[in-house]
């Protein structure tokens, strides 16, 4: 049963990252469609750092240390446009904020 | 029409390694949940190559664990991975001037991390994306096939709680800076992240699909108006 479901999860989670793939292949994409799709990453992004932060009962799970270690790290993405010093200043700050409080 | 790298296998390569970093503790996690819901080890681990997705496996045993039917494990795991949906559109276009092998292989390391890079380069020359994207993503797949395997033998006897999960939204906050590139996809990444707040609660975290889809219409809207 286990087998079955791993298998069946599988070609599900394949087949929709195949999908539009095949789909769209040959299909002529609207300016306005392309426009839209450069959104997909920074919001896919942005709702998964949400998600990670929210209990799945809605709850923020984050407090004054995660806040000052996410603005941290956007401070220095920005800035550095490295994601290892980037994660760095945010789990300094976190870890750091933490042990003051 | 934007350069590609110079070598753009070992630049999608190297740029992987560090998106990787959350992925370790996390697949020690993932050997905890294994272990957990009382499957053999090498079963769980078989679901790293034929899911490789992280989330998606990773709800998939927590429910099989707690003894949910097996319709209802793979539904719920489905719906977790329903954002590769969006991936798929998005990176349609890079997929059509490509070989049809690369369509089959490719989607299969269709993951957050390789979608997320693939959009922070974009590389419009079809060789070099194709090498950029397969480098990427099977270096990926590689690590995640190694420390998922650690992962189920050590993960039930070694602590798990490293106090490194923050990683995690840490290197999110990160990409997503790197994404957002223009003011207006900055602008759409905070009402993105306010609307799943406000979604959270729903089921199977519905809300990041239903977020996204929101935000990427409210911006096309906007646009719009201000071109009109």
């Amino acid at each position: 049963m286990i087998a079955l479901a791993i298998i069946l999860t599988g070609i599900g989670s394949y087949a929709m990252r195949a999908f539009f793939i095949f789909a769209l292949a040959r299909y002529t994409f609207p300016p306005t469609l392309l426009r839209a799709l450069e959104y997909v990453a920074p919001t896919v992004m942005a709702a998964l750092v949400i998600s990670m932060l929210t209990t799945p009962e809605g709850e923020l799970a984050a407090g004054f240390p995660e806040l000052l270690g996410l603005i941290s790290t956007a401070i220095a993405a920005r800035t550095t446009g490295n994601h290892i010093l980037a994660l760095v200043a945010g789990m300094s700050a976190f870890w750091f904020t933490g042990w003051l409080m | 029409m934007n350069i590609p790298p110079a070598r753009p296998a070992l630049r999608g390569a190297l740029d992987a390694l560090p998106l990787f970093i959350p992925a370790l503790p996390f697949a020690f996690v993932f050997g905890v949940v294994v272990a957990e819901a009382g499957i053999p080890q090498w079963l769980g681990w078989s679901s790293s190559p034929i899911i490789f997705g992280g989330a998606i496996q990773v709800t998939l045993f927590t429910l099989i664990g707690e003894g949910a039917s097996v319709a209802a494990a793979v539904s719920a795991a489905l719906i977790v991975g329903a954002r590769h949906m969006l991936y798929s559109v998005t990176l349609a276009p890079h997929f059509q001037n490509q070989p049809i092998w690369f369509r089959w292989v490719g989607a299969y390391v269709l993951i957050d991390q390789v979608f997320v890079l693939s959009q922070i380069k974009p590389i419009d020359e079809p060789n070099a994306f194709r090498r950029y994207f397969l480098a990427a993503g099977f270096t990926f797949w590689t690590l995640w096939m190694i420390c998922t395997a650690l992962g189920v033998v050590l993960g039930p006897v070694i602590p798990t709680d490293w106090g490194v999960e923050f990683a995690a939204p840490v290197l999110f906050v990160s990409l997503m800076m790197a994404a957002s590139n223009r003011r207006d996809k900055l602008a759409a990444a905070a009402m993105a992240m306010g609307l799943t707040y406000f979604l959270a609660a729903l089921p199977n975290r519905t809300g990041i699909l239903v977020a996204v889809i929101v935000s990427v219409c409210i911006m096309l809207i906007a646009n719009r108006e201000e071109s009109a």
